[in-house]
């Protein structure tokens, strides 16, 4: 018999689902550069990737951008799936309202990944369910039935640091373990997740496979999710952002440092987790793409369409298919058009994730594509 | 320019008020939080000393959120016996305008945005605003002396719930917390489901403002209409038809809300005739003719509130809410009674279910508290001295129980399961409280209160409800952190 399990028992079968939001707008025609599209490079005469540069991805008609060798590593591994041109239906092109929009999933109540953890089959959610890596609860997360922001492992430890809780814990195992309520073996499985959590404050992590993480914060919080999926907390669902894509001005100076980072925080995940990555879907997202023709101080303006991505979880390689730039296809001021909705990605991944009947909850109002 | 009202306007606003200019003037900050925060001397601590929970501890664990460690005494004093002692504690808490409570009501007004004139909201930014009303909630329940007020606030906004990260609730839910929750939670049931059927928050919440038929074509919006026959009034298994739903969205269509893309008026309801289908409907039976308009809404209210079903599903909803995860039949047939003889009175409906056998006599400590109600209990039974929110919000985040951030219209679950999880929180928050580390504006006196209660003995009584067990006092010598390990106990998790 197993508890209700903070440490799942069946800690092997625990699916963690990573969010990565890329705030301000990734630029996707970058991050993912066309191939074979002169439209690209005339709108982009200054800031177009060359095509000589661009890594490929198969035949696909998209790359990915050169600093992105890492990801593209992953990519020939069948560890990453390339989706241009998503998108939802925001049209206000302001960072706020897209961003709440997609993390909400649509002009709704709380957020989908909240809404995931009430929805999906099996256990309670519990203490170590859901993690947000970063200073604040973000939107995607709001309305989870359980949900920390955490900075550190020590956030989860009782007391401060350097004042036990060994005997205020040996009491508590003495109480509750006379308590024939759920709460009995709740606190069980609460003081075995205690112990695991104070093991991983104490020793520090060694990424395994050779992987050698960053020093940024990006690559921090993605070490600590490692930690944390190798621990078997019942982690299930993680959110993690990488902020500042908003590149109006001067973009492949400001955004080229973005790229590596996020290129090397990911692959480095990827070979940390090895054999682990199969139960680990990494889903990046962003609130919209931007603007095809670049403006008049080498950057680029608010568009439609942007870049997904999805590692992980199973085997990859998908790739969307890039639209055509011309002015018949472009949408609004010139904007590369929302091929797929963003949801259409999410709800298989969801499925996946133990989300069986209840799809209709997480995206309400969203019609569902066959 | 207004756009965004900064807190340097509110606060110049606030010192303009001659109650603001005078305390500040003549006192230093510390003292004023002081004035504000601190009540008279509580009384004396005299423990309960029953091996079980007593009625007074029980009705104190369940009309309040937990007793403060004079309150017994004071209950207990109230009655020669313990049944008369909780009748007219009863009776006080179900007149709060008799208890003078100016101390909690001032304390409350600190939070002056979600005090302000509708319109007035969308000046503020909108995390400013839930972070106030979340404040304003948790002092409210912390230091009311209206706790039973506080009580029915908390069960209606659940059952009335809105999500305030719904579009444009974001600037409407205080309103709606202020206009139908507090102003009818000891009101008239029908009068607080008009109140909330016309809520611009609510209008927003479930889609009314978008019910609308102009057209034979245009179909009515049923997102409210199917809420206000499931979870407001008749209950999922009240004998209501989908084509009841359809009928009394047809009844409801054309009022709507002004958004905040207009100048003026933002915020504000108004029905307008040429969207609202005029024709008969048939709403569970009853007929309600053409041509009726605006008063289509009372005739559907009149019919849905004053439906049996109705009576079942409030009285069975209060019933779990005060007497236990499943309650006993008896019970919500007395409460139900109560409440359709009183015409949806809450009061009334509240005192029968007092009186029944069920509350009076049945099992004790039998509810868990829900994680809201635990950090109450434990800031009350401590007699924590709070200058900041903040950081109560953030544990509140973390065990899923944070005020207006539940997602769907169901509202919090109300019994004890969907809660087992949120353990290593509460222990978490006891030993941060005891040892004052949740951050330097939340101190608590364990040595105080120990003085106060007669000693570790009397401190485990008070926040007990009952004297400790062997074990429990054993373990709370041995843990040498009495406070810390009695709020973590499993005792203390319940109500």
């Amino acid at each position: 018999m197993k508890g209700t399990g903070i440490v799942s028992g069946n800690g092997d079968e625990q699916r963690t689902l990573v969010v990565v939001f890329l705030r301000g707008g990734a630029d996707g025609l970058t991050l993912a550069p066309p191939v074979g599209d002169q439209v690209y490079h005339d709108l982009r005469s200054n800031i177009a990737v060359s095509e000589g540069e661009v890594l490929k991805l198969g035949a696909a008609n998209c790359g990915l951008h050169p600093a992105m060798s890492g990801l593209h590593d992953v990519f020939k591994d069948g560890g990453l799936s390339v989706i241009p041109a998503v998108g939802s239906e925001d049209e206000t092109r302001s960072h706020f309202y897209a961003q709440d929009l997609m993390e909400h999933g649509g002009a709704v109540a709380g957020g989908w990944l909240g809404r995931f953890l009430r929805y999906r089959e099996g256990r309670q959610p519990t203490a170590l369910s859901a993690v947000a890596l970063g200073k604040k609860m973000p939107e995607v997360l709001r309305g989870a039935p359980a949900a920390t922001v955490m900075e550190s492992m020590d956030t989860f430890s009782l007391g401060k640091k350097g004042v036990s809780t060994a005997k205020f814990k040996a009491e508590l195992a003495g109480l509750y373990g006379a308590e024939t309520s759920l709460l009995g073996p709740a606190a069980r499985d609460t003081l075995q997740a205690l112990d695991r959590v104070a093991e991983l404050a104490k020793t520090s992590y060694s990424p395994e496979h050779g992987a050698e993480y960053s020093d940024d914060s990006f690559s921090n919080g993605l070490r600590q999710a490692a930690q944390l999926v190798r621990a078997r907390v019942g982690l299930e669902a993680v959110s993690l952002d990488l902020d500042g894509w908003d590149s109006h001005f001067a973009q492949e100076t400001l955004i080229a440092p973005m790229i590596t980072r996020l290129s090397e925080g990911l692959s480095t995940f990827y070979q940390d987790l090895g054999p682990l990555m199969r139960k680990v879907t990494v889903v990046v997202m962003t609130e919209f793409g931007r603007r095809v023709a670049e403006n008049s101080s080498f950057g680029t303006d608010h568009g439609s369409g942007g870049l997904m991505m999805v590692m992980g979880g199973k085997e990859r390689g998908l790739v969307g298919t890039m639209p055509k730039l011309d002015a018949g296809t472009l949408i609004g001021p010139g904007d590369v058009p929302v091929v797929t909705d963003y949801r259409s990605i999410l709800i298989p991944e969801l499925k996946m994730h133990g989300v069986r009947e209840t799809v209709g909850e997480i995206f309400p109002g969203f019609a569902q594509e066959k | 320019m207004e756009m965004e009202r900064s807190d340097e306007v509110t606060r110049r606003k606030f010192l303009m008020s001659s109650a603001g200019a005078a305390l500040f003037s003549m006192a230093g900050c510390e003292r004023i939080e002081k004035m504000f925060l601190l009540g008279p001397q509580p009384g004396p601590v005299v423990p309960p000393s029953g091996k079980g929970i007593d009625l007074i501890s029980h009705a104190l664990n369940r009309l309040s959120f937990g007793p403060d460690p004079s309150e017994y005494a004071r209950v207990k004093e109230m009655g020669a016996s313990e049944e008369e002692a909780v009748a007219a504690y009863v009776d006080e808490q179900l007149d709060p305008d008799s208890i003078d409570d100016k101390r909690a009501t001032r304390a409350v007004r600190r939070f002056e945005a979600i005090h302000a004139p509708l319109a007035e909201m969308y000046e503020y930014k909108e995390e400013f605003l839930l972070e106030q009303m979340t404040r304003a909630t948790l002092v409210g329940a912390t230091r009311s002396k209206r706790q039973l007020f506080e009580m029915m606030v908390h069960f209606w906004s659940d059952h009335f719930n809105i999500d305030a990260s719904k579009e444009e609730c974001r600037w409407l839910k205080a309103a709606d917390d202020r206009e139908v929750i507090r102003k009818h939670a000891l009101g008239n049931f029908l009068e607080m489901v008009r109140a909330s059927a016309l809520s611009p928050a609510m209008l927003w919440y479930l889609d009314g403002r978008e019910n609308r038929k102009q057209n034979e074509d245009e179909k009515p919006n049923e997102n409210y209409a199917r809420e206000l026959l499931e979870l407001h009034t008749l209950g999922v298994d009240g004998g209501y038809s989908q084509k009841d739903v359809m009928e009394v969205a047809r009844c409801l269509s054309g009022w709507t809300v002004r958004g905040l893309e207009r100048m003026l008026k933002k915020g504000k309801v108004s029905f307008d005739s040429e969207a609202h289908d005029d024709g008969a409907k048939v709403v569970l039976g009853h007929k309600i003719a053409a041509g009726g308009g605006k008063t289509d809404l009372d005739a559907v209210l009149e019919i849905v509130c004053g439906h049996p079903s109705t009576a079942q599903y409030l009285a069975q909803k209060l019933c779990v809410r005060f007497i236990d995860d499943d309650p006993p039949q008896d019970a919500v047939e007395a409460t139900a009674k109560a409440f359709s003889e009183s015409g949806g009175d809450i009061k009334t409906t509240l005192r029968a279910l007092f009186s029944t056998k069920a509350f009076l006599e049945g099992s004790r400590g039998s509810k868990l508290k829900r994680p809201f109600e635990f950090i109450i209990s434990a800031l009350r039974g401590s007699r924590a001295e709070v200058r900041s929110e903040l950081n109560l919000i953030d544990y509140l985040v973390r065990m899923g129980h944070a005020p207006f951030q539940y997602p769907t219209p169901d509202g919090y679950s109300d019994v004890a399961s969907p809660w087992s999880g949120t353990l290593l929180w509460r222990w978490h928050f006891a030993i941060a409280l005891a040892r004052n580390e949740i951050d330097k504006k939340i101190k608590v006196d364990e040595a105080d209160l120990i003085e106060k209660a007669g000693g570790v003995a009397g401190l485990s009584a008070s926040l007990l409800g009952r004297v400790p067990t062997e074990e429990e006092s054993a373990s709370i010598t041995r843990s040498g952190e009495a406070l810390a390990l009695l709020l973590a106990s499993p005792g203390f998790q319940w109500r």
